[in-house]
């Protein structure tokens, strides 16, 4: 069974049809790369994914559980997405770390605040809060931002804090591992520490959809490539089958544009 | 100078008693118009079209009227128009009628500054506390509010200050704050007549307090500097 | 849009009646001063003021910091020679007495709006007063006397040296209605003794004030010592207001004829040194 299953989900805003009829599916530990120019849908179909966009119709099913289907009303309610969310990591194209927190506290938050829904919270709060934290800083390590746990985002560089934020989306142990063009807004001698810490997480089976502009990363990490176009999938595959000969017209020529640099 | 020295203690007792009353306005209405503000802030800010309608228009009104025509006709209205004076004729009525007028007033104010500031704070905070699983509760508090205050600390600031000034204006309600008791020298008061100096000696005070204000504020900002 | 009209006019017109509530109150009128007559006569009709205030238990006396009419002693307790007389009209009425110093300005809206009971305030009964208020009888005697710089005092002794000078006054007091009919030049200010501080200043050549005050604040030993009073421009009379149409009017007048009679009066009035003016009644 497929940890992800996504069907003919569609999006439109104010009249206009940013997805269109998009189905797919991906298997646990695998990493998907998805393609493509800007404004072509893949922001839009992440943002679905992680509810923060409801998509007008479609059915997203995860480990076989619906959590979202347009036609059963009872799947759609506002109160339950809270906790659908959960299923999803989002780490995005610009950070977005809580600046009044440091790394640590940042990492920790979300995981404190759930830990208080849990029945025994009262009575086992310290021992709850030294696990988050134990947690928290082992991620930070893995991240190799041992040293920098206690520094404010300012104090960080680019490729520091995105490391924080993909450190943060982990903690809560979510099925699925979104990346929103994480390399984007970072200058390129900081790219490398950022894409090497995601391939980490590849080798470790860590199950990640990617957004990218990052040809070669995306090649080389995923098992499953998507290029998509005007809000259509238009083409996927093996990652060398769809980069390397790709089948579309369309295809070649946005290849092409990274090839010839 | 014997005159003035004889006259010193007098007028400084009578001052301290208006200022004290300047004061007790000024911190009331913080207390009031601090949440007020937040609210009538998301009532402009509602999707709800009729409370959003609703609420501009209050502060359309609010800030585009004299605070001293406010003040007239809150503690005079009830009992002019409908017969019923409410707010009563002693100094509590009088200040209470002046308090409900400047917090009214002032969280018009504040409301916009308090909108000015949540809306300042990117929408990606609020979709990074979203994807984390926190409620739209926890994400105000944990999240957008501090950012929120330390945009708003420096427009608050002046506000603040303008209100310490500003309160000034309930003598035209009979509420005997600092220059009102200054006034009173002038036409004779506990057998000091014609003294001018106690109106203008009013100002060292106001100039102390807002010096003490902007002490506390700045340092407030500068505690807030530990994030940008 | 149409309906964007209509809310807009709708505004408009809330608003305007919340105007038109304020200036009506705020001026004085006789059109006014009639309609609010017939506001008070609505509301004498449900229930008259005197049992009004029997029923309170309180008369609230409406009165500014006015020595030596309404003054405080060295506690805080309110004395002088209305002062005490207030205080035996409460007693005899039966009820508690509450001074309460008000805006002069805002007397006759503070009357209307229930906020005090009367005006005790060595009140002048100058036309507009009487028109807007229902007022007792006269009970004591005043002057409007000209305020100049003592070194200068010889050159104004009559009332038509008085021309060429500026004058201050306090907006809607008996010192403007003089300057008017004289057909002097003139500032309006807020106080009788913001009046005094603009001759002080220079800001003003002289001031117009009543003569009971200027005996109390102007010469030497008091706070405007370069200052003295000339000539006497007309008598007045200081009387007691109520809201128009009251029925303590008439309790005041029994009260101040009882008490004239007795001598108490009187003998309230040398305490203060206003006997020399004391009205018969």
């Amino acid at each position: 069974m497929s940890i992800l299953e996504v069907e003919h989900i569609r999006k439109c805003f104010e009249g206009t049809e940013v997805l269109k009829d998009i189905s797919f599916s991906l298997e646990k530990g695998q990493v998907l790369s998805i393609i493509g120019s800007s404004g072509s849908g893949k922001t839009t179909l992440l943002r679905c994914l992680n509810f923060l966009e409801r998509p007008d119709a479609g059915i997203i099913r995860v480990n076989g559980e619906t959590l979202l289907d347009t036609d059963s009303p009872s799947t759609t309610k506002e109160s339950e997405i809270r906790k659908k969310r959960l299923h999803f990591g989002l780490v995005f194209q610009s950070f977005n770390l809580f600046p009044q927190y440091t790394a640590l506290q940042n990492v920790m938050l979300a995981g404190e605040l759930l830990a208080k829904e849990q029945p025994d919270y009262k009575a086992r709060k310290k021992e709850i809060h030294q696990e988050i934290e134990a947690q928290a800083i082992n991620l930070l390590k893995q991240m190799g931002l041992s040293d920098r746990m206690q520094n404010y985002p300012h104090q960080l560089s680019g490729g520091q804090c995105q490391r924080v934020a993909i450190a943060r989306a982990l903690a809560l142990n979510p099925d699925i591992l979104c990346f929103d063009e994480p390399t984007s807004a970072l200058d390129p001698e900081l790219t490398g520490e950022v894409l090497k810490v995601i391939k980490e997480l590849a080798n470790k089976k860590t199950t990640m959809i990617i957004v990218t502009h990052e040809m070669a990363f995306a090649r080389d990490v995923a098992n499953h490539v998507i290029f998509m176009d005007d809000g259509h999938i238009l083409e996927q595959g093996d990652p060398i089958q769809v980069m390397e000969h790709p089948k579309e017209e369309r295809t070649r020529q946005f290849l092409s544009r990274f090839t010839q640099g | 100078m014997e005159l003035f020295l004889e006259q010193f203690p007098i007028v400084i007792h009578a001052l301290n008693i208006g200022f004290l009353q300047t004061l007790k306005l000024f911190f009331v209405t913080l207390i009031g118009a601090f949440p007020l503000g937040l609210v009538i802030a998301f009532g402009s800010m509602s999707r709800f079209k009729p409370l959003s309608c609703f609420t501009k228009i209050i502060v359309w009104i609010v800030r585009g009227t004299p605070l001293m025509i406010q003040l007239l006709i809150i503690y005079y209205f009830p009992g002019l128009v409908l017969h019923n004076p409410i707010w009563g004729g002693g100094e509590t009525g009088r200040f209470f009628a002046a308090s409900v007028s400047f917090i009214l007033n002032y969280a018009c104010y504040f409301s916009e500054i308090y909108r000015g500031g949540i809306q300042g704070v990117p929408i990606g905070q609020t979709e990074a506390g979203l994807v984390l699983g926190m409620t739209k509760n926890q994400i105000f508090f944990k999240v957008t509010l501090l950012q929120m205050i330390k945009r708003i600390v420096p427009p608050m600031s002046n506000e603040i200050i303008t209100l310490v000034k500003d309160t000034s204006l309930a003598r035209i309600i009979a509420l005997q704050e600092i220059i009102w008791a200054g006034q009173a020298f002038m036409k004779g008061s506990q057998g000091i007549s014609g003294a001018i100096w106690p109106l203008f000696f009013t100002a060292v005070y106001y100039l102390i307090c807002n010096g003490i204000l902007t002490v506390l504020l700045g340092r407030l900002e500068k505690k807030l500097n530990y994030f940008r | 849009m149409k309906k964007k009209i209509a809310m807009t006019a709708a505004l408009m017109m809330t608003l305007s009646l919340i105007g038109c509530g304020n200036t009506e109150t705020a001026e004085t009128t006789e059109a006014v001063a009639s309609t609010e007559e017939t506001v008070a006569e609505e509301t004498a009709s449900e229930e008259s003021d005197l049992t009004y205030v029997l029923n309170k238990g309180t008369l609230v006396v409406g009165i500014t910091d006015f020595a030596p009419m309404d003054y405080k002693d060295e506690n805080g307790e309110w004395i002088g020679f209305d002062a005490d007389m207030a205080k035996a009209y409460a007693k005899y009425l039966g009820v508690d007495v509450e001074f309460v110093e008000i805006d002069w300005d805002n007397k006759i809206m503070e009357l209307d709006g229930k906020t005090i009971d009367c005006v005790w305030n060595g009140m002048t009964l100058t036309d507009e007063v009487t028109s807007a208020m229902e007022c007792s009888n006269a009970y004591c005697n005043n002057a409007q006397v000209v305020i100049v710089p003592t070194d200068v005092a010889d050159q104004y002794q009559d009332e038509a040296s008085l021309t060429d000078l500026s004058f201050a006054v306090e907006a809607g007091s008996a010192g403007e209605e003089q300057a008017t009919a004289l057909g002097l030049n003139y500032t309006p200010v807020k106080a009788q003794s913001d009046a005094l501080m603009e001759v002080a200043a220079g800001t003003s050549d002289a001031a117009i004030i009543d003569s009971l005050m200027a005996a109390a604040m102007v010469g030497e030993g008091t706070g405007y010592a370069d200052l003295t009073y000339t000539i006497g421009l007309n008598k007045e009379e200081y009387g007691v207001g109520f809201r128009k149409g009251s029925d303590l009017a008439a309790s005041l007048n029994n009260f101040f004829a009882e008490s004239y009679a007795d001598g108490s009066m009187m003998t309230c009035a040398e305490t203060y040194g206003v006997q020399a003016a004391i009205v018969e009644q």
